[in-house]
């Protein structure tokens, strides 16, 4: 076959490469965000929604607290995710619950009771009219606690759902 | 004074030379045919690793001969010493005048209390290293086991831990553990790491950046199958040791998490709450779905095989609160194994069959406990600080867990009665695993 057609092929080859390689190399994060904190963004998904309204809902939306051991809503909890339920209808995004624990308890039963705890609010959010495909849950267990000592006090603020804004 | 390396011998009969009458070849064939029958009973070296009221056998490892590069004979001892040591099922004797080691002082030894004893002779020839080790028993005065080790200065540990290996092998019929390693999930970073059993050469095994957990080794070694938040969500990776590669096998909606590979590696079980709540399902190592195992309002997770993969043990607080679990691998009735408290998670079961260790949530603290499978033998092995995330070593004997009693959450080992409990880690971590012995 001619040279030209060779180097094409070749180029081809080498693209090929460069992307399957590209794949497979797992994601670094180098820009000190943390999922499930203040500010996270988490990947980018594409939508219609703008930047600054974006974070005008998340600054609206409130987390939800929960007693040890226990990821059933309390009234408190109804109240607030009730709240967030009419803040989430007017808008067209999709929101994730990303559901933790204290740091006490084992850590592989956390991230189930973590998932059970998300699962509650976004639950109660499709019952209160969210349009249930766009809400989703992930659990952290006890992994990004919003408060690192070891006290009731902090305890207590890290049994929460945080409802992220996916963008 | 140098010793030369022979092959191993064994210790010379004396026998006669001369051609034997047949009537001296009767009257041996007597004498020793009445020795076996009237001999008082068990007289050989073994340990009887089932026995409740067992006393620990005291064993003398003499400093090995040699010179020659960095290492020198105590040190090489010592790493045997401490192998033993940590099973809880010798107890570790000094012997003041070693011998030469092919010339075993038995009187000496024997003064020492010692019913066995180790000797090892080593060389260093640039990079290279060539050591031979011997047991033997003090009582009967015999060479039970001679082993020539050959390999680089830099791999001496990993030598010397075969070789304790294989004394294990001679005193209780099981191969030791002490040539396996333990992957942990690092507490910040939370990257996973491993290292030896016993703390040294630790090494990372990633770097994604993510927050990465409950780290699992395939049965050959090859892979780890652990979770990971890579793509912001618990999902299920395999790393292939030969590379460092993670490719993800079960990302599905919600939870992916606690990924253990079956006995002979072609499964894994996991827990997935895709279907709305964690329930346990097992899959191929590839992530398709074989089994959906658990059913009911319960969050189940926490999967853990029996050593022929028939049942598996997990956690469901289908009663209320987190207890384990027993159920077919093949499906059928989950049936309730503990209820000594309110919180029982993180079992691991035995490659024995006969135990299985969790946490247990007991008077407000976190400690190790084990169990027998049909529910009896309760135990609390240990006592300080908070406990949790147990892993038994491949013999059976051991238990990886981490504890922070000394302010640090850090991998400890202790031996399967809990009487000797030791950090071995330099960093903090959870969600200790260990291998089998690296070939």
């Amino acid at each position: 076959m001619s040279s030209r057609s060779v180097i094409h092929t070749a180029m081809l080859i080498v693209a090929v490469c460069v992307l399957i390689a590209g794949c497979s190399r797992p994601v670094v994060r180098s820009d000190g965000q943390q999922p499930g904190m203040p500010g996270f963004r988490g990947p980018h998904l594409g939508g219609q929604v703008s930047e600054r309204e974006i974070e005008a809902l998340q600054a609206n939306l409130k987390p939800i607290y929960f007693d040890y051991d226990q990821f059933t809503l309390s009234l408190e909890s109804q109240q607030t995710l009730q709240a967030n339920a009419e803040i989430l209808k007017r808008a067209n995004v999709a929101v994730v619950a990303e559901g933790h624990c204290d740091e006490r308890g084992t850590a592989e039963y956390n991230l189930a009771l973590g998932d059970r705890r998300a699962r509650s609010a976004v639950e109660y959010l499709a019952g209160a009219g969210v349009q249930p495909d766009r809400l989703s849950t992930v659990s952290y267990g006890s992994e990004l606690p919003v408060d690192p000592s070891h006290n009731e006090a902090a305890w207590s603020k890290n049994r929460r759902v945080h409802l992220r804004v996916a963008r | 004074m140098k010793t030369s390396i022979n092959g191993p011998r064994t210790v010379r009969d004396r026998r006669p030379t001369r051609r034997m009458s047949r009537s001296g070849l009767i009257l041996i064939c007597a004498i020793l045919a009445s020795t076996i029958l009237c001999s008082p009973g068990e007289s050989k070296l073994v340990l009887d690793v089932d026995n409740p009221n067992l006393t620990k056998m005291p064993i003398a490892v003499a400093d090995f001969v040699g010179e020659g590069g960095p290492l020198n004979g105590r040190t090489l001892a010592d790493i045997i010493k401490r192998d033993l040591y940590l099973t809880g099922l010798f107890q570790i004797v000094d012997v003041s005048r070693s011998g030469q080691h092919n010339e075993p002082d038995f009187e000496s030894w024997s003064q020492s209390g010692a019913q066995a004893v180790i000797t090892g002779a080593f060389q260093v020839t640039g990079d290279e290293l060539v050591f031979e080790a011997r047991l033997y028993d003090a009582a009967l005065k015999k060479q039970e086991m001679a082993k020539r080790f050959t390999g680089r200065i830099a791999d001496h540990r990993r030598m010397i831990h075969r070789f304790a290996d294989r004394v294990m092998e001679k005193l209780t019929g099981t191969e030791g553990c002490f040539s396996g390693k333990i992957a942990f999930a690092g507490e910040g970073p939370k990257e996973l790491y491993f290292m030896d059993f016993d703390g040294q050469n630790p090494f990372q095994l990633t770097r994604n950046g993510s927050i990465n957990l409950s780290p699992d080794w395939s049965p050959d070694c090859r892979s780890i199958v652990f979770t990971s938040y890579l793509n912001g969500k618990p999902d299920v990776w395999v790393l292939d040791l030969s590379n460092l590669r993670q490719f993800p096998i079960s990302a599905r909606a919600g939870l992916n998490a606690s990924a253990r590979y079956s006995p002979d590696g072609q499964a894994i079980a996991l827990s997935m709450s895709f279907k709305g709540i964690p329930k346990i399902f097992i899959i191929t190592t590839q992530g398709n779905i074989i089994n959906k195992l658990t059913n009911g309002r319960g969050n189940d997770i926490s999967p853990t095989w029996s050593p022929d993969g028939s049942t598996i043990a997990f956690v469901s607080d289908q009663a209320g609160t987190p207890q384990i679990y027993t159920i077919p691998a093949l499906g059928g009735e989950p049936r309730r194994l503990t209820s000594n408290s309110n919180y029982n998670t993180d079992p691991d079961w035995s490659s024995k069959g006969n135990l299985i260790c969790f946490t247990a949530r007991i008077d407000g603290r976190f400690q190790i406990c084990t169990i027998r499978p049909d529910g009896s033998d309760f135990r609390v092995l240990t006592s300080k600080g908070a406990n949790h995330d147990p892993a038994w070593s491949p013999d059976g004997r051991m238990i990886a867990f981490t504890s922070d009693r000394d302010g640090r959450k850090l991998i400890y080992i202790m031996d399967a009665r809990g009487q000797i409990q030791e950090p071995v880690s330099r960093i903090a971590g959870k969600g200790a695993a260990w291998s089998r012995n690296f070939r």
